[in-house]
């Protein structure tokens, strides 16, 4: 961002696990933070499950196309969405990637098909996040690509509750770009989910300390 | 070159509509609307003028209630569909409606109505959603019935995708079974979104073609900075909706008869109706058109875009113009009437200077870009690409692969 141009940050994951929100929150945590931010997600004819991409640009100048063709931060969360991302690498992309030996919870797009609107909501699919052992994840062979793993879901489940596994990604996030001050992003979180909170004070308290720990995630794993 | 050519909110001219009831209102200078209390927490967003983070469409909603819209009418399509929730959500707190109607044709049937009895009405739609009301529309257009459409162009033919094109350029500018006497802008930001759809009620009320904010999915759904105000807090004036028929007196005695048709019975009369309404079009042009332009002398190559994609265009623009190349830029606001004498203008003078029209389309600007210049034989170049954003690295790379090869002085 030095150098003027918009920092771009891409969030690809299962509908369900909460991209969407990490993108929403790191541009209004932006927007506050007096930069200039725009946020867009990807959206299908499916209302239910398939593969979820927030687009995030963060500049200190006007911003132009919502889109872009190369991602400075591409974060991945799930097999199907690596794949589906794979074209947003170039030389230098932070590839942040889930790399518990959990799989996430994907929703078979044929059969969201066959069975419409009575599919099972994403909402419901966060509480399963990371339920089922699989492989870890692998970052793929691309040129200069500075790969960095973390265990969001393991933590999440182990140590939280499942449904914080999108906050502790962003705090990854919050920490690897350094444009953004953690305090406002936390802010960002408070505002996102204000009746949320009031309703059940102990998610509040839940949510901050996956944020704490996405941030001392980086710093843990000593690859920044 | 560079400037931005934009017109007030409100121009008060002779121009206004050809026929029907006006009450002389607009002849006279206008007169300002009857502010509502904008109170609460949502009036209070107005008020302020604060700077918020929102979607596109929640920017409409905002902009239709700062423009003292009375009533929305729509039908469910994505992705427009946030606009009518957050109207729905506004409204009541205003003494503002909404319908939902059965579909969109009959969406645009009940703005017309509403407009007759002096109602300011508005709708949203796009897609196919926008090709059904193009019946409504062309009635608009026949009788001179005001009304505000905001259209979030999805992709196209069909249901194509619920998410982002340009492809309903030439359905909006020019749809219907008639000679597309139409209003409208196509923005390219957020605040744009808020000022246009103001300014839209104003130009549809003072003129009474229907007139048309053309946004995109893209704009519809992503999240940007935006200021909201109160047009009064800025000196423009509101024209008021009043009803277009039953006005006071005696119809014939005390005032003409207002007789609205959309149906003649011999060709001559309803040429003599159209002949009437494109002299009025005509003239509305030079107070309405608007445009953004960036070419001097040694302009080699000419952007042109216009909506989101004029964003890109302008950002490949700069990194272009930092490499040393010698780009310009031109977006049509208005691209219905299209800025054409500006853009003949811009081009007209440098017969070296080549095009560069980028579009989400498969050339639907481009045919009003060669339409405008006519006879002048610069070279066109595109980047087409229907259904599908532009990014302003994938212009960049256009303008690169075109330039000329460096020439070599005599070594």
């Amino acid at each position: 961002m030095a150098d003027g141009k918009a920092l771009k940050i891409i969030i690809a994951g299962e509908g369900g696990q909460g991209v969407q929100s990490i993108g929403e929150l790191l541009a209004e945590a932006a927007f506050q933070a007096g930069k200039q931010a725009l946020y867009i997600p990807n959206f299908g004819v499916e209302q239910r499950g398939g593969v979820s991409v927030a687009y995030v640009q963060i500049s200190d100048e006007e911003i132009g196309a919502p889109k872009f063709l190369k991602a400075d931060l591409l974060t991945v969360l799930s097999k199907r969405s690596a794949e589906r991302t794979k074209g947003y690498l170039k030389p230098g992309t932070i590839y942040l990637y889930e790399q518990s030996a959990l799989e996430a919870p994907v929703i078979d797009d044929r059969a969201v098909g066959i069975q419409g609107y009575e599919t099972v909501a994403p909402e419901a699919f966060a509480k399963m996040v990371g339920d089922k052992a699989g492989k870890p994840a692998t970052p793929p062979a691309a040129p200069a690509l500075r790969p960095i793993g973390i265990r969001a879901a393991q933590t999440a489940k182990a140590e939280l509750t499942p449904r914080v596994f999108n906050i502790i990604v962003l705090g990854a996030i919050t920490k690897l770009i350094k444009v953004l001050p953690p305090a406002g992003v936390k802010e960002a979180i408070a505002k996102k989910f204000r009746a949320k909170f009031r309703e059940n004070p102990e998610l509040e308290e839940l949510n901050f300390q996956a944020f704490a720990k996405g941030l001392t995630m980086i710093e843990a794993e000593g690859m920044q | 070159m560079k400037e931005v050519v934009r017109k007030g909110c409100t121009v008060f001219s002779d121009h206004g509509p050809a026929f029907g009831w006006d009450g002389g209102l607009l002849r006279k200078g206008g007169r300002v609307i009857k502010e509502t209390q904008l109170t609460g927490e949502y009036g209070a967003v107005l008020e302020k003028e604060q700077r918020s983070f929102m979607t596109g469409n929640e920017v409409v909603a905002w902009a239709a209630l700062a423009a003292e819209a009375d009533f929305m009418y729509g039908y469910p399509i994505t992705p427009q569909n946030e606009i009518m929730h957050y109207w729905s959500r506004l409204a009541p707190h205003f003494g503002r409606g909404f319908l939902q109607t059965e579909d969109e044709m009959a969406a645009g049937f009940a703005m017309l109505g509403g407009a007759l009895v002096g109602k300011k009405t508005f709708c949203a739609t796009a897609g196919p959603g926008n090709i059904l009301m193009q019946e409504p529309i062309a009635m608009a257009e026949m009788m001179q019935i005001p009304g505000v459409w905001i259209i979030q162009q999805r992709g196209g033919p069909s249901t194509a995708t619920v998410i982002y094109s340009q492809q309903e350029l030439r359905l909006t500018t020019a749809g219907g079974n008639g000679e597309g006497l139409r209003i409208v802008y196509s923005t390219a930001s957020h605040q744009e979104l808020f000022e246009y759809t103001i300014k839209a009620f104003n130009r549809a009320w003072q003129y009474r073609f229907p007139t048309f904010v053309l946004g995109d999915g893209y704009q519809a759904k992503l999240r940007e900075a935006v200021t909201l105000f109160r047009p009064a807090a800025k000196g423009w004036t509101l024209i008021p909706a009043e009803p277009l028929v039953r006005g006071p007196g005696i119809p014939a005695l005390d005032r003409e008869p207002v007789h609205l048709r959309n149906t003649f019975n011999i060709e001559e009369e309803l040429y003599a109706r159209l002949e009437e309404q494109l002299a009025a079009y005509e003239r509305l042009t030079p107070e309405v058109v608007e445009w953004e332009v960036e070419v001097g002398p040694e302009t080699e190559v000419l952007l042109v875009a216009h909506g989101i994609v004029a964003r890109a265009a302008k950002q490949a623009q700069k990194m272009l113009n930092q490499q040393g190349q010698k780009v310009g830029y031109f977006r049509p606001i208005t691209v219905r009437p299209f800025p054409g004498t500006a853009l003949r203008q811009a081009v007209g003078a440098n017969p070296n200077l080549r095009l560069l029209v980028v579009e989400s389309a498969y050339g639907q600007l481009l045919s009003m870009v060669k339409a405008e210049l006519y006879g002048l034989t610069n070279p066109i170049d595109t980047l087409l690409k229907p259904g599908v954003g532009v990014t302003a690295e994938e212009i960049v790379a256009t303008v690169t692969k075109r330039a000329p090869k460096e020439v070599c002085h005599g070594g």
